[in-house]
């Protein structure tokens, strides 16, 4: 009887560890897969003109293959929408955890749930049919397709993960650190500021880390409101992404132009990377 | 030690399984393989799969992988019939390929309902779109900066549409969209903008302007003087025989019984009678 | 000696159940009054209400007066975060927040304006003095609080109400949760600040009334039966229900 519980034991935990081996073998497929696939165009391409090129022709006669505007989008992009995301996402999570009434508070969380599950598409949609015409009305432009378009769309696509994983940090945060605040003779406001913010700080940092991972994956969404055209970025001009670049050419694709789309990928992934790594770095300096 | 046993095992197993599954495929006896053109999709799918009505041991295959790669295809022999949005070139012929138009596919150039223009000549659609001609108070309508709405690198209807008005490389798109629906959507939605798409796709909220004073029609486009247009061809090998089932696709696609089909996935077939109905493309 | 809280007729309801019937005590000043009896008699919920806080418990209602230096603590006029400040609360389970021990002394002061380095500096060093903990931390100020042992960190929350200077401190079984040897301390330095503050505290144990506190008052299933002098009451009880409790009839 021990004999077979034993054995049971140990294929369950086999079993386990056979799951998670393979989770982590297909992280490293895909890694070594770009890796291969990208490497070659580069190669040809040249590592600094493809990096720092600015111009992007890749089925002309004389193509060129530079990903400067690409990479350059991405990061304004990314930031743009961040700087506008995270400040309205971490405030209202923190009305919501701390000051909302009970039913303002379940409306509010179903609504962001919502906005949550509705699929990119939907949101380039709306963003073309919506979005785009009004900033062109608004702001006087010939046409409203622009990376301005792009990234109030991406900031909206990170609320609803910004504000549902800080709600969860808000709320851990025992009651006892309140207290102790508020009876020391600081207002809520302040209370939660000072003790209760700094206390789930680590969750927040996930979800803007988060925000960020999918506000620079995001392709179908952006594509239907930036222009998609390889300029440099300005917050007017039609832009594409390192996301867009690789979506729009890739079905046509073939020979150098193909490897190269793989190589924009690989740079893709690679600043993901580094932008997991840099946070991680950061969180950890911050916490001790 | 036990452990290590079982995972070696188990990871056996289950590669074992998997190369079981790649190996387990048995030769089709009766298949026809096409690729080529993204633009041709509709047509070809279409005409597929009435072939697979009459005759449904067969495996039709498409590849959407662009008129480039379809006519290379063919020169490598890994499909029977290759598709090309555009005629072949020079050395395409000479490399042993011979060409068959199955149709002719209308670009019709789009601008918004709003806009007065009814008229542009194929010069003045060139200049327009490498920004020569940049307000359309200079192309006869009313003052304001013309935004200009294209497809993606790579497109066969941009192709088509660049080589007919021999703009190639020359285009200063404001937008370079992956659809031919996103493109009229984008030009029904501001007043401003013009743009080209598949004709047969063209819906009631843009206005197909005329060409030369030409109106894009089944008529025009096959006698050619609606002249922004470009050949859907069928591409093979000169010396070649085509495999018994391939042949029976390619007569039966290029025969007057598919001209009907052809028609109704919105392009002006080669071959066949006119059809009772419509005069003009939708 | 002046008396520093009067509580006259005070009922308090949770929603539709009366946790406390018509309380009517008052506290002399700088001296240590003891609240005792049974669980859920109402003593602890008594005591939040002194600093109010019960204003953050929903469904809270408060009938009659608490008079606080004379003026009643639920009047509009009153800034509720400096009546806190003035009446500080030590909880029972030590609840330092998670930063440095320096920073958590800090946090009173700077949230009511002191932001001079030297002045902080200053007052930490005070309160951890006040709080006969500064010799055992004063090395490590700038570590994390979480990383003291329980009765040190209890005494670091008494160090961190005592920062805002307040005059009264409203202690909530402070040493249910600790050792005797912590808790010892914790009762000497009680009987060091009541020279300069006012403490009430409410005590799961009878023994640590007798030890340390001046008056006591006995309550009983949301009810104040018996309050005085702590000698008095423990030796000659006037109530039946006290003489019972205190023997041990019933707990």
């Amino acid at each position: 009887m021990k004999d077979e519980k034993n054995f049971f034991e140990k294929l369950v935990h086999s079993i386990f560890l056979i799951l998670g081996l393979v989770t982590v073998g297909c992280v490293l497929l895909i890694t070594i897969y770009l890796i291969i696939s990208g490497i070659p165009a580069i190669k040809k391409i040249g590592l600094v003109p493809f990096l720092f090129g600015k111009t992007w022709e890749s089925t002309a006669e004389h193509a060129s293959y530079g990903i400067l505007p690409f990479i350059l989008t991405s990061i304004y992009g990314t930031a743009g929408a961040i700087v506008i995301g995270v400040p309205i996402g971490f405030l209202t999570s923190v009305y919501l955890s701390k000051t909302a009434p009970k039913r303002i508070r379940g409306i509010v969380e179903a609504v962001v749930s919502l906005l949550a599950g509705i699929p990119s598409v939907v949101f380039g949609l709306v963003g073309m049919l919506v979005l785009v015409p009004g900033i062109r009305k608004i702001f006087h432009v010939a046409d409203g397709a622009s990376l301005l378009a792009a990234i109030v769309v991406l900031a909206i696509m990170i609320l609803p993960s910004i504000i549902k994983v800080s709600v969860t940090a808000l709320d851990a945060v025992p009651e006892e650190y309140e207290n102790a605040s508020l009876a020391l003779g600081a207002t809520p406001i302040e209370t939660y500021f000072r003790v209760s913010v700094p206390a789930a700080k680590s969750g927040i940092a996930t979800a803007v880390v988060l925000g960020i991972g999918r506000a620079i994956g995001e392709a179908m969404a952006v594509m239907m409101v930036s222009g998609n055209v390889a300029n440099m970025p300005g917050l007017f001009q039609s832009v594409r992404f390192l996301t867009t670049a690789v979506a729009s050419e890739m079905s046509y694709s073939s020979g150098l132009q193909r490897q190269a789309l793989f190589s924009i990928a690989l740079v893709l992934f690679l600043f993901i990377m580094l932008i997991n790594a840099a946070l991680k770095f950061f969180l950890k300096g911050k916490k001790e | 030690m036990k452990n290590k046993k079982i995972i070696c095992a188990m990871l056996i197993a289950v590669m074992t399984a998997g190369v079981m599954a790649g190996c387990g495929r048995g030769s089709a006896e009766k298949k026809v393989s096409t690729d080529g053109s993204t633009s041709m999709e509709k047509v070809i799918g279409a005409l597929g799969e009435a072939f697979k009505q009459k005759d449904s041991s067969v495996t039709f295959t498409y590849n959407p992988t662009g008129s480039g790669t379809g006519i290379q295809a063919v020169l490598d022999g890994r499909c029977d019939i290759g598709l090309s949005s555009r005629g072949l070139k020079k050395e395409e012929k000479e490399q042993g390929l011979t060409e068959t138009v199955l149709a002719y596919d209308g670009i019709a150039i789009i601008v918004n309902p709003e806009n007065p223009v009814e008229n542009l000549s194929a010069e003045t659609i060139g200049k327009i779109y490498t920004g020569e001609i940049t307000n359309w108070k200079d192309a006869g309508g009313n003052d304001g900066e013309i935004v200009l709405i294209g497809r993606e690198a790579g497109s066969g209807t941009r192709d088509g549409f660049e080589s007919v008005t021999e703009t190639e490389g020359l285009c200063k798109y404001r937008q370079e969209l992956t659809s031919t629906g996103d493109v009229i959507t984008t030009v029904a939605g501001n007043p401003n903008a013009v743009g080209y798409a598949s004709l047969a796709s063209v819906s009631d909220n843009v206005k197909a302007v005329l060409v030369n004073g030409v109106i894009p029609s089944e008529e025009t486009i096959k006698d050619g003087s609606y002249v922004v247009q470009r050949p859907f061809v069928l591409v093979t090998q000169k010396d070649k025989e085509l495999s018994e089932t391939a042949r029976e696709f390619f007569d039966y696609i290029t025969s007057n019984d598919a001209a009907e089909i052809i028609y109704k996935a919105g392009v002006v077939p080669a071959y066949g009678e006119e059809t009772a109905g419509d005069a003009t493309l939708p | 000696m002046s008396n520093m809280i009067t509580v006259k007729n005070m009922c308090l309801w949770y929603g539709e159940h009366q946790a406390l019937k018509n309380i009517n005590v008052s506290i002399p000043e700088k001296s240590i009054t003891a609240f005792i009896g049974p669980s859920g008699c109402g003593k602890s919920t008594f005591l939040k209400s002194l600093n109010r806080m019960n204003d953050l418990i929903q469904g809270v209602r408060i009938t009659g007066d608490i008079l606080y230096n004379g003026k009643n603590i639920f009047d509009s006029s009153v800034d509720v975060n400096e009546l806190r400040r003035e009446v500080g609360m030590v909880f029972q389970k030590p609840n330092p927040f998670p930063m440095s021990i320096y920073d958590n002394i800090a946090y009173g002061p700077r949230t009511h304006g002191i932001k001079n380095k030297a002045k902080l500096d200053d007052i930490v060093e005070c309160s951890l003095r006040d709080a006969a903990i500064w010799e055992e931390v004063k090395d490590r100020l700038k570590k994390n609080a979480l990383g003291l042992s329980g009765g040190q960190q209890q005494r670091l929350c008494i160090a961190r109400a005592l920062a805002v200077k307040p005059a009264v401190l409203l202690m909530d079984e402070p040493t249910s949760a600790l050792d005797p040897i912590s808790t010892s301390k914790i009762e000497e330095l009680s009987m060091k600040l009541k020279e300069n503050y006012t403490i009430i505290m409410v005590t799961h144990n009878m023994q640590q009334a007798v030890r340390i506190s001046d008056q006591t008052a006995f309550f009983l299933l949301g009810e104040l039966i018996e309050y005085g002098n702590t000698e008095t009451l423990f030796s000659t009880p006037k109530d039946k229900r006290t003489e019972d409790y205190i023997t041990g009839r019933f707990g």
